[in-house]
């Protein structure tokens, strides 16, 4: 390989992982930006939603379907997915954070972590499911295939630099998602609501606004954005495990607040950072230090531009 | 307030003095060291969180060992007891309960046998409190050299463990030095020429990517790079390009299928490198194949073993392979294997000792000579090591471990 | 006037009596090993209680501190280094070797507010553990440093078998950070604190210097936590791995501080309790107990009790805080401002 096609080839495995980080990056910035909660359950949703298309892809047999029943197949778990991890979202909010809307942030913090080990734990019983696609159940805690119904063929024919049908994927799901999710947040009514909730909750409580209704259906459009990642996650990676939720939660949290937490470009931005500065690190470092790379560039931003490269300089409580 | 807090007070007080009345009582439960009493064998291992699914089969492996022999051995009856040595907010081994694990066996006498750790790091802090109780370990896991042989680890090692000088520490399990050679002579055997070494960074993996390495070196094969992977990490796409950039014909890796071997095969397969891979006993499980997906490993991948896989053993090795697959409904993992022999070995040792306590015992393990077990037939050593030099060398056909050869020195 | 006993006394006296209760129970039932366990949290939770009880700023890489703390010791005392200068002069340099590392940590993120400071600590948190991984020719990397020694009186060097030993300098260590933390609660620069926290404005205009104040809360905060990483080593007589500090003690550190109580001593106290209780005694003991009626072990993944410990931890902190918002004792600071 040339030194410019491994250039170009981390460029696309950097961008690639990173949509995947800034897609769950989404579902944190919203939620954070309407109740300042760091939703430390979300790594977790998300997971949960990787359970779910596994089982939805075993019980349905999809490794056998032909190409075109294989895509009807992907939409359907994107679907299952989401909703799933939209409900699951919403249903959190209703037990363990409704409650605590007048309480401390720090007391919503730690029911979102115990909610997180809650999941984690619900992760673990669904691995030890008797079932084809989880080698049986035999062994719970085993990180568990998620087959290739994606081929790894290589578009570009015998050219070194690769780029398969798994990163097209990842590009054709994130992509619209986040223009929808734009287009929902700026132009419609829930969005207007969503706004208003997020900038003064009394405020827009005194103008009519359910405030808990926007509240709710803001941790459903975030879960199931964490549903759609799980999906393309698992389609992307091809292995899942009851506890990814942690690394992935955590990737999208620095995600979030290096783009400037509450800001969805900004979320965006955040993820592929994050996804390249970690594929270069790789190549061009050692990957032994890629974490305090990614770290240490986070610090280095945060001094020079303390609300990340794209969050508003308003200052807090004046 | 007043009377509650006054209530806490004098509650605190009263316990110890009424519990004090039945301080007598609790002294006569001691061990009776008369035939026919009881004996406990405790495992203490990682039961909660990534390492769960090893230490299942571990568990099994001993369960089957102990009831094997119905629960007693010469009259006296065998407890079991599975600890724990993770905890929930760690999800990993925890040093403070590990430690805990080792002083409660420590003091209650009628413990004879200590199984554990997983984790080398673990037996650190377990070690030296047993061996001040005199209390036998018998590892089915810990493959870090330093724990028994000197000048192979720091130079205070092993003594450091033996704060009263003898031995109480055993394992069934060959150690790194040894597979991490006879893993680099067959990467040679193969055919590799350029090897790329990986390792999980954690203490099993980095120990015998580093034995690789140095023997790789030694015998005429070029290494061309040497990485320490991120075993969260949700791929290595971008380490396998960099992998590729380099062109070796071997891929090797220090690690388990815990720290993510199964994601770097398939990152390495749909990254287009066609070469080799070679992965050490800590992958020689069905979960492995599993994670991995069998079209990622078939034919290119080769895992060594400190022992013989179960289909070639005979004798003692195939009853074993049988009446776990009866009991389990799957065939016996290394990981049950190693279980299975360190249970058996402290049975065992129950059945000669001359007096059946902890010293009895501890005498009787380190006498262990010739054992019929289902590694081999083997002794322990002046070390406490396992004398067994017979390691395997295995790969994946259809999605099955397929034996290869026996590696020999 | 009467003299009564606060929460503290309490609970530190009832503290004080394990051991003798103790004496009196069956081996399995006894916890005063486990409560050591309670002692070290409790220390390091009360280093958290003071830069995020009473500075109010979010910390999530406390364990970062306490890994220094704990490789400080190491290095400076185990046999394979040079230093060698004994149990006592090492456990006390980790506290202004904690201090320098907060300082260092605290100096750049001063202007970052809120959650931005919460994930530059735990970004640090990380980078602490892969420096101490990585750099293996120093800290031995993921081997761990042994063997450690204890303190020794009368010439005896302490064994791990010294139970009593043990308990009593653990919670003496826990009496002397209570009392320390105390003053300084009731100092000016407590008082400042508690200001910034209020409102780091009026604070300001009313000539509270505001860097300087945060400053000290990092650097008492850490040099709290290298202290709890210094005897835990000690206590374990290893560093074990640098993966045992990870987010995972941070985060259950600041469980702890919220579940009892935010900002007071009391309630951080019974917080450690209950949270390590919880894990290392009620969870261990049940587990133990249901393993001898012969349930667990094998097969069906529901039927282990020890694949339950993330479901109950998990549902106990959503609880605690759900019936509790403000902790089990919140400090009564809090409420006159309320």
């Amino acid at each position: 390989m040339q030194d410019y096609e491994v250039f170009v080839q981390q460029l696309i495995t950097g961008l690639s992982n990173g949509m995947i980080i800034a897609l769950i990056a989404l579902g944190y910035t919203m939620v954070y930006g309407i109740i300042e909660l760091i939703n430390f359950a979300h790594g977790d949703v998300f997971m949960l939603g990787a359970f779910l298309a596994l089982t939805l892809l075993g019980a349905f047999g999809m490794e056998a379907w032909s190409p075109a029943w294989k895509f009807a197949g992907v939409i359907m778990m994107l679907g299952g997915s989401a909703l799933f991890c939209g409900g699951l979202n919403w249903t959190l909010d209703r037990v363990a954070y409704r409650s605590l809307r007048k309480a401390s942030k720090l007391s919503l913090l730690v029911s979102a972590i115990g909610c997180s080990f809650i999941c984690t734990n619900l992760g673990l019983f669904w691995g030890g499911l008797p079932m084809g696609v989880f080698a049986g159940g035999v062994s719970a805690a085993a990180p568990k295939d998620f087959p290739q119904i994606t081929p790894q063929t290589n578009l570009l024919g015998e050219s070194a630099i690769r780029i398969t049908q798994a990163d097209v994927m990842v590009f054709f799901v994130t992509i619209p998602l986040m223009i929808g999710l734009v287009l929902l947040v700026n132009r419609s009514r829930l969005g207007r609501a969503m706004r208003a909730v997020a900038q003064d909750s009394t405020a827009a409580e005194l103008m009519g606004i359910p405030v808990d209704r926007v509240i709710g259906m803001t941790f459903f459009i975030g879960g199931a954005l964490g549903g759609f990642a799980s999906v393309v996650y698992s389609l992307y990676n091809n292995t899942i495990g009851f506890q990814m939720g942690y690394r992935a939660g955590m990737d999208a949290f620095t995600a979030a607040v290096l783009g400037g937490i509450g800001s969805l470009p900004g979320a965006v931005l955040g993820g592929l950072t994050i996804g390249c500065v970690r594929a270069m690190s790789d190549q061009y470092l050692e990957s032994r230090w890629t974490n305090t790379i990614v770290f240490g560039i986070l610090v280095l931003i945060l001094i020079f531009r303390p609300s990340g490269l794209l969050g508003s300089t308003r200052r807090e409580k004046v | 307030m007043k009377s509650s807090s006054l209530l806490v007070a004098i509650s605190a007080l009263m316990i110890p003095l009424s519990l004090g009345a039945q301080q007598g009582e609790s002294k006569s439960v001691a061990p009776s060291l008369s035939h026919g009493g009881t004996l406990r064998i405790v495992s203490s291992l990682p039961r909660t969180g990534s390492a769960n699914a090893q230490t299942s089969t571990m568990v099994n492996g001993i369960r089957l060992a102990i009831d094997e022999v119905g629960g007693q051995v010469d009259g006296w009856k065998i407890e079991y007891e599975d600890l724990d040595d993770a905890s929930p907010q760690r999800g990993n081994w925890d040093p403070t309960v590990e430690a805990q694990n080792a002083n409660a066996a420590a003091k209650d006498l009628s413990c004879v046998g200590y199984i554990g750790t997983f984790n080398s790091g673990a037996a650190k802090v377990a070690m030296p409190i047993l061996n001040r109780a005199g209390l036998v370990m018998v590892s089915p896991a810990n493959t870090y050299p330093g724990l028994t042989k000197p000048n192979m680890g720091e130079a205070n090692e092993p003594m450091v463990y033996r704060p009263s000088g003898k031995i109480n520490y055993f394992r069934v399990v060959p150690t790194d030095d040894l597979q991490g050679a006879q893993a680099a002579n067959w990467a040679k055997s193969l055919g590799a020429t350029q090897v790329f070494i990986l390792n999980d960074r954690e203490l099993y993996g980095k120990g015998i990517a580093d034995v690789f390495q140095r023997r790789a070196k030694e015998i005429g094969l070029t290494v061309v790079g040497f990485e320490g992977t991120d075993a969260k990490a949700p791929n290595y796409r971008a380490l396998v390009t960099k992998i590729k950039a380099v062109g070796p014909d071997l891929v090797y890796f220090g690690g388990t299928t815990q720290s993510n071997a199964g994601q770097i095969a398939k990152d390495l397969r749909s990254g287009g490198y066609e070469g080799m891979y070679m992965v050490p006993d800590g992958c020689f499980e069905q979960a492995f194949i599993e994670a991995a997906g069998d079209s990622n490993l078939n034919d290119m991948t080769f895992i060594t073993f400190g022992g013989l896989p179960p289909e070639q053993l005979t004798g003692r090795g195939a009853a074993f392979r049988d009446s776990y697959r009866k009991r389990y409904g799957a065939d016996p993992e290394a990981y049950a294997a190693y279980g299975y022999e360190a249970a058996r070995v402290v049975l065992d040792a129950i059945a000669r000792a001359q007096t059946k306590d902890r010293a009895g015992v501890l005498a009787a393990v380190a006498a262990t000579k010739d054992f019929d077990g289902v590694l081999g037939k083997w002794s322990f050593d002046a070390n406490g090591d396992t004398s067994s030099r017979v390691m395997s060398g295995q790969t994946v056909k259809n999605g099955q471990f397929v034996f290869v050869k026996v590696l020999g020195d | 006037m009467r003299w009564r006993p606060g929460p503290i006394t309490l609970i530190l006296a009832s503290a004080a009596l394990v051991p003798l209760v103790d004496l009196a129970l069956p081996e399995s039932l006894r916890i005063s090993e486990a409560v050591r366990g309670v002692f070290l949290y409790a220390i390091l939770a009360l280093g958290l209680n003071v830069v995020t009880g009473y500075a109010g700023l979010l910390n999530l890489g406390i364990a970062a501190f306490m890994a220094i703390g704990a490789y400080a010791f190491a290095i400076l005392t185990c046999e394979i280094y040079p230093f060698q200068i004994g149990f006592w002069p090492a456990l006390m340099l980790t506290i202004p070797i904690g201090a320098l590392a907060g300082f260092l940590l605290g100096a750049p993120t001063l202007r970052l507010r809120g959650d931005y400071l919460a994930i530059v600590t735990l970004g640090f948190g990380e980078i602490v553990q892969d420096v101490l991984k990585n750099l293996d020719t120093i800290t031995k990397g993921t081997q761990g440093i042994n063997p450690l020694p204890g303190p020794s009186f009368g010439g005896e060097q302490w064994t791990s078998s010294n139970e009593l030993g043990w308990y009593y300098l653990l919670f003496a260590l826990l009496v002397i950070v209570v009392m320390a933390v105390r003053n300084l609660e009731r100092s000016r620069l407590g008082r400042a604190w508690f200001s910034i926290r209020q409102d780091e404005l009026a604070s300001r205009s009313m000539g509270i210097r505001v860097e300087r104040v945060k400053m000290l809360a990092f650097s008492t905060a850490a040099a709290i936590a290298a202290l709890a990483g210094g005897i835990s080593a000690s206590v374990l007589s290893s560093t074990g791995e640098p993966s045992n500090y990870d987010f995972q003690v941070s985060m259950l550190a600041l469980c702890i501080i919220i579940v009892g109580g935010i900002g007071g001593i009391a309630g951080v106290l019974l917080g450690a309790l209950v949270m390590i209780g919880l894990n290392s005694i009620v969870l261990v003991k049940a587990t133990a107990a249901l393993a001898a009626m012969g349930i667990g072990g094998q097969g069906n993944v529901l039927l282990s009790p020890n694949n339950w410990k993330y479901l109950i931890f998990g549902l106990a902190l959503v609880l605690a805080v759900r019936l509790k918002p403000d902790g089990l004792l919140p400090p009564r600071i809090e409420r006159s401002i309320r």
